[in-house]
């Protein structure tokens, strides 16, 4: 497992003290999105459609700072739209990498490598690039071709510089495993952390809604993607969220474990669906329908989710929470999860439907069980 | 969650193949018929999920360009209302459903913007040699 010790401990200890306090629900994730406004505009994302007023607006470092002191999670995600346009993201992260708080910063990195002189490298600070695939699939995805160049520039240099630096890739309908394997050596290459993972979601206010996998065909994905690993790949998830997307463990969703603040306010449920605002953090934790919410509910607009802020909170209160969570933890921090049946996967044809990219050359690895 | 939602049971979620995704209906340019406080708060859940801005006007003949991005509705329309923002104003706004008299959708800031079209857009523009093929964000007029 690529996280450091000693923000795993952070989060054990966290995670105990809330326990032993009777915290029933508590926040490990902040995601604080300082703006909705970005450089790329792709067709999948539910961020950028906003009117010019509201994509012009931001948060300013104090409601920043307010909002990481009022919610006290461990650790702070600044999504976006592009955080790397705020004009004063610089102010914002030293903010909280004083705070102690471990930060991912997600970029598209399109502007990474010109204001990285302007960061200071640091334990707390990760820079957690958005990175959907090889040259190809990213550059596709993200709708702007040479995007991939320029970030992978940035990568190297942020690693060069001494920078905590985690690829963060999002897969869709069409995605390839085979294609997903040689991203995961290219990157590791360049000397990354570790990979962080996640199927889309179906964005209310995204453009395109035809291309989100449902839960089946996540499970089969990431059982191809996952399985067999190389000893050279690292990810910077919990490894029982990782069992938990190729199909070997049942969560439910944890939304208050990724709690998500914006220009609007406290967003209710969680990151990804908009069921409307509350004032303070406080109002959202007590407020909240929490049970309308999450696969069990049955609520459909929940019904294809298995992303990342809603069940990797989950896996990690799994993971601290009990000596069997702890010890399966342990054990998928170390194994490479061989299957024979996975490996056939990566050989299958890809199902029916419409092919992320257009390839120029399909033609397909065939890897072996033989390492 | 409204309550007129169909649940689905674990085992159909369990089974998806690919998710369902969102319906969304054309609303730019529709101006609902607020004959009934049904229908007051039916236009007001869908300004609540439409993905551009609105012209409110109010029963005191004062219009408003907004944003809506939060709601609530209580027992009556007095107790109900929508959060907003206006594009000349820093902060957000509340309104009670009690004092809106019309409603006028304006652009849908997602229309045509679909996967497909960007596909389209790519395949053509690749076909006539283009390089450094993308799509760029819209000017924040």
């Amino acid at each position: 497992m690529a996280v450091p010790i000693s923000q795993m401990w952070t989060v054990a200890t966290y995670v105990l003290k809330n326990r032993l306090n009777g915290n029933q629900r508590f926040p490990l994730v902040l995601m604080l999105e300082p703006l909705f406004r970005c450089n790329l505009a792709c067709a999948g994302c539910g961020k950028v459609q906003y009117p010019p007023h509201i994509l012009k607006k931001q948060l300013t470092p104090q409601e920043c700072f307010a909002a990481v002191d009022e919610c006290g999670a461990p650790m702070v995600s600044i999504p976006g739209g592009e955080p790397l346009l705020h004009p004063q993201i610089v102010e914002i992260v030293n903010g909280l990498v004083a705070r102690k708080k471990y930060v991912y910063l997600c970029t598209n990195a399109l502007e990474l490598k010109r204001r990285l002189p302007e960061f200071t490298p640091s334990k707390y600070l990760t820079f957690s690039v958005h990175l959907d695939g090889q040259r190809e699939e990213h550059d596709f995805s993200v709708c702007r071709e040479g995007g991939w160049d320029i970030a992978v520039e940035g990568i190297k240099e942020a690693v060069q510089r001494g920078f905590r630096v985690t690829p963060n890739a999002t897969f869709f309908d069409g995605t390839d495993p085979n294609h997903v394997r040689a991203f995961f050596d290219e990157v590791m290459i360049i000397g990354v952390e570790g990979v962080v993972l996640s199927p889309g979601y179906s964005y209310d206010k995204a453009p395109d809604q035809n291309r989100f996998l449902g839960r089946a065909r996540v499970r089969r994905l990431f059982r191809a993607i996952l399985s067999n690993r190389k000893k050279s790949w690292k990810f910077n998830m919990s490894p029982l969220f990782l069992e938990f997307l190729m199909g070997d463990r049942n969560y439910d969703c944890t939304p208050w474990g990724s709690p998500a603040y914006n220009i609007f306010g406290w967003q209710r449920p969680c990151y990804l669906l908009q069921d409307g605002y509350a004032e303070t953090f406080k109002e959202l934790m007590e407020t909240t329908k929490w049970e309308e919410y999450g696969v069990g509910s049955g609520n459909p607009k929940c019904a294809n989710c298995m992303v990342s802020c809603g069940y990797e909170p989950s896996a990690v209160l799994d993971g601290f929470g009990s000596l069997k969570g702890f010890l399966g933890m342990l054990k998928g921090s170390f194994s490479l999860y061989p299957d024979r049946h996975a490996l056939n996967l990566l050989n299958e044809p890809m199902p029916v439907g419409r092919p992320l990219v257009q390839i120029q050359s399909p033609a397909r690895a065939i890897e072996q069980l033989t390492r | 969650m409204t309550a007129e939602v169909q649940r689905y049971s674990r085992e159909q979620i369990e089974a998806l193949e690919l998710a369902p995704g969102t319906e969304h209906e054309e609303l730019e340019g529709w101006v609902p018929e607020l004959a009934t406080e049904d229908d007051l708060k039916t236009a007001l859940e869908k300004a609540f999920d439409f993905r551009g801005d609105l012209t409110i006007t109010l029963k005191s003949g004062e219009k408003i360009e907004a944003y809506i991005f939060n709601r609530s509705t209580g027992a009556t329309l007095a107790e109900s209302w929508v959060q907003y923002f206006a594009p000349n104003a820093a902060d957000k706004r509340k309104l009670s459903y009690a004092e809106i008299a019309r409603l006028e959708f304006g652009k849908d800031r997602a229309a045509g913007k679909h996967w497909e079209d960007w596909v389209h857009a790519y395949n053509e523009k690749k076909a006539a040699g283009e390089k450094n093929i993308g799509l760029h964000p819209d000017a924040l007029e």
